[in-house]
């Protein structure tokens, strides 16, 4: 398969003068088209800035990210914008659904801002909202939404401008079990049916059982990696638990 | 613990503070300077006998009190939602209620010292300004005014009470609002009901401005008559301002929902974003934008009705006083000072340059006022003046002569003689007829008849004499008028009519009198009229900018949102723009356009006090008023969409 994200010998440090704490530290690694990639480890072991680093909110301190090709590490402000505009999708901890918007104005939003014609924003709004059975709720406000109804309006955000890669930063961290079971089965179905490309940070090993690829982080580096091929997501599921398990971690078992 | 804790938060958010610090200060600046103007004794004493002065400016400082004692509680209630996330996470610590308004009220209480001291000091030098202009305005010579003890005892006494009703106000405010409120920020959907109700809420109290202008307009000529009563006035001024306020209840809580039926429009770019943002903060804030707009409404109107007044004075003053000095005979009083008299007294005081002595006849018939609004009134005869004194009075002033053939001319002063109907009235007297040549309201006053009549020299001749006048013109030259007014006067001791005691007259009208009488009236209208616009337009910018900074956090929070969408900066900042810009501009956009209407009912009550050569200013006017207002506002604007950009917008 096509790659799709290349990550190479990615540094990332924080802070300045007497205090510099090293986040990412020469990380790399590549993801390909219609991959499902799960990233875990322990609390600051640098998950999320790798996840932030690539999604262009903020910037290396060296190495390279290309994404379909194109050096995003390099690109100047005006064209990062148009970047996480057209290529990318996000799924949040928090939703990051606009409490003033209804759910029909967050998941066109998008759209709108790439200036999509009328016609062609209802037509995907309504492939969206079958997909992932939001038509009831398309007029309501997220106050008004559950948990797992928020994150699936976050979902339908995310995909409809049918972006290159989906980044989902601890997606199911404020969802109940139940929830959470159903945001990973529509992730799943995101990456099988929709053939969405997803890059997801999270400490859930059951979450990360959906995915078919799970690097651990330690200490900014890649501390190791498993496939799933062709085993079942319970193996996986026990294996990940070992996994963390031996990276001294604190995975919690559902 | 409490009051380190306060004193610490004040060092801590002397950023957020800041706009709100400026607001106090100057407001109390203002009020201070303004409480001064009116316990001034120099200057009071000076207006001792303007009761119209003196009480516009009484009514200025009651209603600019009230209007910041609103303004500013409205103003600390934001300064408390700014911060209400700080406050949930203290009551999720266990701090009570009462404790977090002990805390808030301490800070205000040190910010508000500061902002007193502050606003004293500034209000010093803002008071000596006022007198300055005030000074400058009733031309007289600039002396550095004193401060009054009282002017400060109101000012701290107003600037306490609105500290207390502040703290009322934020009382009631956090002991109603929810902690799930205070920690994640206002609730929505924040849904408008009834839209389409409000929309006719908003057409129909347009309807209702547009009517009762139009009335004011086409009604100028009663106006001027002071025929349309003082109640009838009171009543459309009062409709007007409760519509306008209405308008914009209704436009905030209608417009945006409409605009966001428009799907194509929301669909394109950041703009259903904006409009949504824009339909919570109007909707939301409608009663105080109407508020506001009434204020803005009030300052307009305000500046140009008294700028108005200004102009019109010198061309009244022209027409009113067309020489120095105009004596009329009283025949009631008899031991007045005669005409001889009263030449030495004024020679005294300057050279006589010009001289034109006149007489009114009488026809002791009502021929001509049987055709006038005052037929009824008992006792009045008609009166005429030889054309050849019109005419020596006219000429000198660069008036055309006037020349009848078996006509007569009828000459009025007073607005209501337009009401008259003389046409077609001939006048037969001697055995000959006179047709009337016209009526004319465009002379200036030469007597104080309700009109008169000019005929051909021969007409009078058998007429009885009613007074005799005389005018003079003095040669240049520094005059007393007081003075002179002082030494034209005459007691009359036996009282006039029913009053008893004795009453100080004089015949002689004095027009350098006139123009300082008029001057002390028309400054007071100016300075009180600009003052309190300047206070509102200042207020409602304050409370507008406070609103836009006070919903920063929450506004950060969806532009970040929108950032990791993958809005560029452009993009954030052209929906930030039109979302403040959208909410600053909305209470002053029609208080704006109201001086299109306010400069034509000007023109038209200018124009019906036959003062048509003013009509033209009048337009210019209402166009600089505008102007000012829009880029004073404009400037505002701009610093609070720099504030709101460097801690919004994301690059």
């Amino acid at each position: 398969m096509k790659e799709l994200l290349k990550i190479s010998h990615v540094t990332k440090y924080y802070g300045g003068r007497a205090v510099v704490t090293k986040a990412l530290d020469g990380v790399s690694l590549s993801v390909e088209q219609r991959e499902f990639t799960a990233v875990m480890g322990p609390s600051g072991s640098g998950k999320s800035t790798l996840l932030n680093v690539v999604s262009t909110i903020d910037q290396v301190s060296s190495g390279e990210i290309w994404v379909e090709g194109e050096n995003i590490s390099r690109m100047k402000e005006n064209a990062l914008a148009a970047f996480r505009r057209d290529r990318l999708g996000f799924i949040f901890q928090d939703y990051n659904l606009l409490d003033t918007l209804t759910v029909e104005e967050n998941i066109l939003l998008p759209l709108n801002l790439r200036r999509e014609s009328f016609q062609s924003s209802q037509e995907k709004l309504h492939r969206m909202t079958r997909a992932f059975g939001l038509s009831d709720e398309l007029k309501k406000f997220p106050a008004e939404l559950s948990g797992g109804q928020k994150q699936r309006a976050a979902c339908a955000r995310a995909i409809i401008t049918d972006p290159a890669l989906i980044l989902a930063d601890e997606p199911t961290g404020a969802l109940d079990s139940g929830n959470a079971r159903g945001l990973m089965q529509t992730l799943d179905m995101m990456n099988q049916k929709l053939g969405s490309t997803i890059l997801m940070v999270t400490h859930d090993p059951v979450a990360a059982s959906y995915a078919g690829r799970v690097l651990f982080l330690k200490d900014g580096k890649i501390w190791c990696e498993i496939l799933r091929g062709e085993r079942s997501r319970q193996e996986l599921h026990r294996e990940i638990l070992a996994a963390t398990v031996a990276l001294g971690g604190d995975a919690d078992v559902r | 613990m409490l009051g380190k804790l306060a004193l610490r938060n004040v060092r801590r958010q002397v950023g957020n503070y800041l706009i709100y610090f400026m607001t106090v200060s100057l407001t109390v600046a203002l009020l201070f300077a303004v409480s001064n103007v009116i316990f001034s004794e120099n200057l009071m004493r000076y207006l001792e006998t303007n009761e119209a002065a003196k009480g516009t400016l009484v009514g200025a400082v009651v209603l600019i009190s009230l209007i910041v004692a609103f303004v500013l509680s409205y103003a600390t209630s934001f300064m408390l939602k700014l911060r209400k996330r700080e406050f949930g996470t203290y009551l999720t610590l266990g701090m009570t209620r009462r404790e977090i308004l002990g805390i808030f009220l301490a800070e205000h209480a040190l910010i508000g010292l500061l902002a007193l001291i502050a606003g004293l000091a500034a209000g010093l030098l803002i008071y000596q300004g006022l007198t300055a202009l005030i000074m400058r305005l009733l031309e007289l010579r600039f002396a550095l005014a004193a401060y009054a003890p009282a002017g400060l005892a109101l000012t701290v006494g107003l600037v306490a009470g609105i500290f207390l009703l502040a703290s009322l106000t934020s009382a009631i405010y956090l002991k109603r609002i929810r902690i799930y409120e205070l920690l994640h920020g206002e609730v929505y959907p924040r849904t408008v009901r009834h839209p389409v109700l409000w929309f006719l809420v908003t057409a129909g109290s347009l309807a209702l401005i547009l009517g009762g202008l139009s009335y004011m307009g086409m009604e100028a000529e009663r106006v001027v008559t002071s025929r349309l009563s003082q109640a009838e006035f009171g009543w459309i001024a009062l409709g007007i301002a409760v519509s306008v306020i209405l308008f914009h209840v209704g436009l905030s809580r209608s417009v945006i929902h409409l605009l966001l039926k428009q799907k194509r429009l929301c669909s394109r770019g950041s703009n259903i974003f904006v409009l949504r943002a824009l339909s919570g903060t109007l909707g939301s804030n409608s009663l105080m934008l109407g508020c506001l707009a009434f204020l803005l409404a009030a300052a307009v109107t305000g500046a140009n009705i008294s700028f108005v007044q200004k102009v019109s004075q010198e061309a009244e003053l022209d027409r009113n006083f067309p020489y120095d000095i105009l004596y009329r005979e009283n025949p009631n009083f008899p031991s007045g000072i005669t005409l001889q008299q009263g030449e030495k007294v004024i020679q005294r005081y300057g050279q006589i340059a010009h001289r034109c002595l006149y007489e009114l006849y009488t026809s002791n018939e009502s021929t001509f006022y049987e055709r006038t609004p005052w037929r009824s009134y008992t006792g009045l005869t008609d009166s005429f003046m030889k054309l050849s004194d019109f005419n020596g009075l006219i000429v000198p002033l660069g008036y055309e002569q006037v020349e009848l053939a078996e006509e007569y001319l009828v000459v009025s002063n007073v607005p209501e003689a337009g009401l008259s109907s003389w046409d077609g009235l001939v006048f037969r007297h001697g055995g000959r007829s006179y047709t009337m040549r016209e009526a004319r309201g465009d002379y200036p006053v030469f007597c104080y008849q309700y009109f008169y009549v000019v005929v051909p020299d021969e007409v009078t001749e058998d007429m009885e004499r009613e007074a005799g006048f005389g005018v003079y013109d003095l040669r240049e030259g520094p005059l007393d008028v007081l003075a002179l007014k002082k030494d034209l006067s005459y007691l009359e001791p036996d009282g006039y009519r029913d009053r008893e005691d004795a009453v100080e007259l004089c015949d002689y009208s004095l027009r350098e009198y006139g123009r300082q009488e008029q001057n002390s009236t028309s400054a007071i209208l100016v300075v009180a009229a600009l003052f309190t616009a300047a206070v509102f337009l200042f207020l409602a910018m304050a409370v507008l900018a406070l609103k836009i900074l006070s919903g920063l956090e929450e506004d950060r929070r969806r532009y970040r949102s929108l950032f990791r969408l993958g809005a560029g900066e452009r993009e954030q900042s052209r929906a930030l723009f039109l979302q403040t810009f959208g909410f600053f501009l909305f209470p002053i956009v029609m208080p704006l356009l109201l001086g299109i209407p306010v400069a034509w009912i000007g023109q038209r009550i200018v124009k019906a006090a036959r003062m048509e050569a003013l009509a033209g200013q009048i337009p210019v006017i209402a166009g600089v008023i505008a102007l000012v207002m829009a880029l004073v506002y404009l400037l505002y604007y701009v610093a609070a969409f720099w504030v709101a950009r460097r801690t919004v917008v994301r690059g």
